[in-house]
């Protein structure tokens, strides 16, 4: 009796611990995994991407005089039915157009607010009662913020149709187009469109 | 009867060669588009086909030039031509490298989707991120 309980508990633990699903990192590098219909990482490396190439090829961000143009990002809106932090896209295309040498961002002014709220806090601080207990050469003085120049602002947005009784076709469409502030004249644009097809029974969000 | 095998024989000769005009070169016309020829037209298609699909014809790359643009960024301009019948997805990627050969990281060396239609010139262009980029190194592999 007891050798038969032993047998089957090795059983069922040999059956429970091979129909588990192993967790494995990621080879963010070169991953060969099988397309999602919602959007994952690598959709947005490629938008992103296409998106860069695009704005440095323009040479719409090379200003004349050789210096650069203060960026500020404006609103990017999701319109999809996914939960996006259009900062996925964005940080990307930030970085690099920081790293191009072309342009400065401003940490000053954004779409949803100061990228970074610090620039304003310690001007409230300056104004305070606090602001005696700081070197008054190391605080920011008024006037010295740089207004932006051009505005980087854009939409992601996403369509479904039926494309057969047993695939659905999902488009995602990524539009970015970058202002000049002072005239408002559009200097670029471009739609990056990703499209997946896939069974009716994938979730698109 | 001698008759009529002649005319048999024009009606396949026109079947198989078809009406084909040189046209401008600029235009690149696609088979079964334009109109047939002796080296493309029904049969030969067939076999053409099966003899590409056996001995494994795929994409090769024509050209490779590099130029700075105005913006003092590289821009990488490759030519290719697809030799196979078939539509070939792949994916491309390119790293940047500066002056002492060093890979230049940036956020737009990534995987990007390629499409070649068959027997067919395709085209690709890149931008370097960033103006330290010299030369550059790129690697295909199969759209998963």
């Amino acid at each position: 009796m007891k050798a038969k309980i032993l047998i089957i508990l090795l059983l069922s633990s040999i059956f429970f611990v091979g129909c588990a699903q192993e967790t494995v990192n990621i080879d963010v590098m070169h991953d060969e995994g099988k397309a999602v219909m919602a959007l994952d990482y690598r959709d947005f490396d490629q938008a992103a991407s296409g998106m860069i190439q695009s704005m440095l090829g323009s040479g719409a961000l090379k200003k004349d005089d050789g210096s650069r143009y203060v960026v500020a990002t404006a609103r990017i809106i999701n319109d999809t039915m996914q939960r996006i932090d259009t900062n996925q896209l964005m940080a990307k295309i930030e970085e690099e157009l920081l790293n191009s040498g072309q342009v400065v961002m401003t940490s000053a002014v954004g779409g949803k607010g100061a990228p970074d709220e610090m620039v304003y806090q310690v001007r409230d601080i300056r104004d305070s009662a606090q602001g005696d207990e700081f070197n008054q050469d190391t605080i920011a003085a008024k006037g010295q913020l740089v207004a932006p120049e051009l505005s980087i602002s854009g939409k992601i947005f996403q369509r479904n149709i039926r494309y057969d009784k047993n695939r659905q076709q999902v488009e995602y469409y990524f539009q970015l187009k970058i202002t000049d502030l002072t005239t408002g004249l559009r200097f670029w644009q471009k739609e990056t469109v990703i499209g997946k097809r896939g069974s009716n029974k994938s979730v698109a969000w | 009867m001698k008759t009529i095998t002649n005319i048999l024989l024009l009606v396949a000769v026109v079947v198989l060669v078809g009406c084909y005009a040189q046209h401008d070169s600029r235009v690149y016309m696609r088979e079964e588009v334009r109109s047939d020829s002796l080296d493309s037209n029904i049969v030969v298609r067939t076999v053409g086909r099966a003899f590409g699909t056996l001995i494994g014809e795929g994409v090769d790359v024509k050209s490779a030039v590099a130029r700075r643009n105005d913006a003092g960024l590289l821009e990488l301009h490759i030519g290719g031509y697809n030799r196979s019948h078939e539509t070939k997805r792949f994916r491309y990627r390119v790293e940047w490298l500066d002056e002492d050969g060093m890979v230049i990281q940036n956020k737009s060396s990534v995987w990007m989707p390629a499409s070649a239609m068959g027997k067919s010139p395709f085209s690709l262009k890149m931008v370097a991120p960033r103006p330290e980029a010299v030369n550059f190194r790129m690697d295909t592999r199969k759209w998963e």
